[in-house]
């Protein structure tokens, strides 16, 4: 019998080895820096673009306030899901979390918006609501009657024949208004957001 | 303070039982709460054990954002585990439903409508680390001194 059976027996009884062995604990485990955690401000100034908001997927996890030093984008815990899209979304870098932001410097990548309006006919009866309460249209027109009827083509969301027709949507921000003013759940607006390689001329 | 008192907090420091029940959520917050018992995060060595029994526990870990067919069930689950108790939501969805609050869904967030929730841990899922220190942060706050607290 080989079994080394005393300097097993001399090394559990050793006071310092008892004392790691009931005692001691892993040590408590860190957040790396560079996990993406809730997102926090940088300190870049906020202009009110808006694009965190259109490319949040959580319901409620982030809005924009006013507050004296200026507009600000706000988190809300129990609704954001730590996806990073905000982070990536705004033009300014208002927003950090994780290292979204170097890699996006390094890979050269930002994210791009576009938007798709649909207006479901059978529901659609006509109101204009939506086309006299987008703020797009508000712009072009500011004499627009209500009903939604106007005179230029030149508009995003127009009624005419009673029903409510999208003629630029290119002009699209996303805002939403039209969908939240609709009484019939009639105009869908869907954001397409694309992630895009390179600088803004190129594409 | 009395000896016995005393013995108990002892006892209650390094005997934390843990259940958790999913009332409707995507798994993923149940792979963060299983992720904690293994050996990376060992809640074991801090006196946590999970037996998954109301019966036994005193601390109810819930996950999910409360679908219809929790309705009667919860609430007895939650009577059936015996004082000192206390319950934690886990992850967005019993705070707030998260993504799945949205309208036309049958989820009836949040969970503290139902039954009384002392911590939550917010993240979509939550880090192991954020779910052990929040039992971590709790059960002293609640099983301390508890009898004295009551009376």
């Amino acid at each position: 019998m080989a079994f080394p059976i005393i300097p097993y027996i001399q090394e559990v009884t050793r006071l310092e080895w008892l004392r790691k062995f009931f005692f001691v604990k892993t040590a408590p485990l860190l957040t790396p820096p560079y996990f993406r955690g809730f997102p926090e401000l940088t300190g870049k100034t906020c202009t009110h673009a808006l694009f965190c908001m259109m490319a949040c997927p959580a319901p409620g996890a982030i809005d924009v306030i006013r507050t004296p030093g200026g507009w600000q984008p706000r988190i809300h815990m129990g609704h954001c899901i730590r996806c990073g899209l905000c982070v990536e979304a705004c033009p300014n870098g208002v927003l950090t979390s994780g290292r979204i932001l170097e890699s996006m410097f390094y890979d050269n990548t930002r994210l791009s918006f576009s938007f798709r309006i649909d207006v479901n006919t059978d529901l659609c009866m006509g109101c204009g609501n939506c086309a006299v309460a987008c703020p797009v249209n508000k712009l072009i027109d500011a004499q627009m009657s209500h009903g939604g009827r106007a005179s230029t083509d030149e508009l995003l969301l127009k009624v005419s024949e009673g029903k409510c027709h999208v003629l630029h949507v290119e002009k699209c921000t996303g805002c939403k208004t039209c969908e939240n003013h609709c009484p019939n759940e009639a105009i869908r607006v869907s954001r397409l957001l694309e992630a895009v390689h390179g600088q803004e001329e190129e594409v | 303070m009395s000896i016995l008192q005393s013995v108990k907090n002892l006892v209650r420091s390094k005997s934390i039982h843990v259940a958790y029940v999913d009332v409707g959520s995507c798994n993923g917050c149940d792979i963060e709460v299983l992720a904690c018992l293994s050996p990376r995060y060992d809640i074991e060595q801090y006196g946590i054990y999970v037996h998954n029994n109301p019966r036994e526990a005193d601390i109810l870990l819930v996950i999910g954002a409360y679908t219809p067919g929790w309705e009667e069930k919860l609430h007895t689950l939650w009577e059936k585990i015996p004082d000192p108790k206390v319950a934690i939501a886990v992850g967005n969805c019993p705070i707030s439903g998260c993504l799945f609050n949205r309208p036309h869904t049958l989820v009836d967030p949040p969970v503290s409508k139902h039954i009384p929730i002392a911590a939550e841990v917010p993240g979509c899922p939550p880090r192991p680390t954020e779910i052990l220190a929040a039992v971590l942060s709790v059960a002293p706050l609640v099983f301390k001194d508890y009898e004295v607290a009551k009376r």
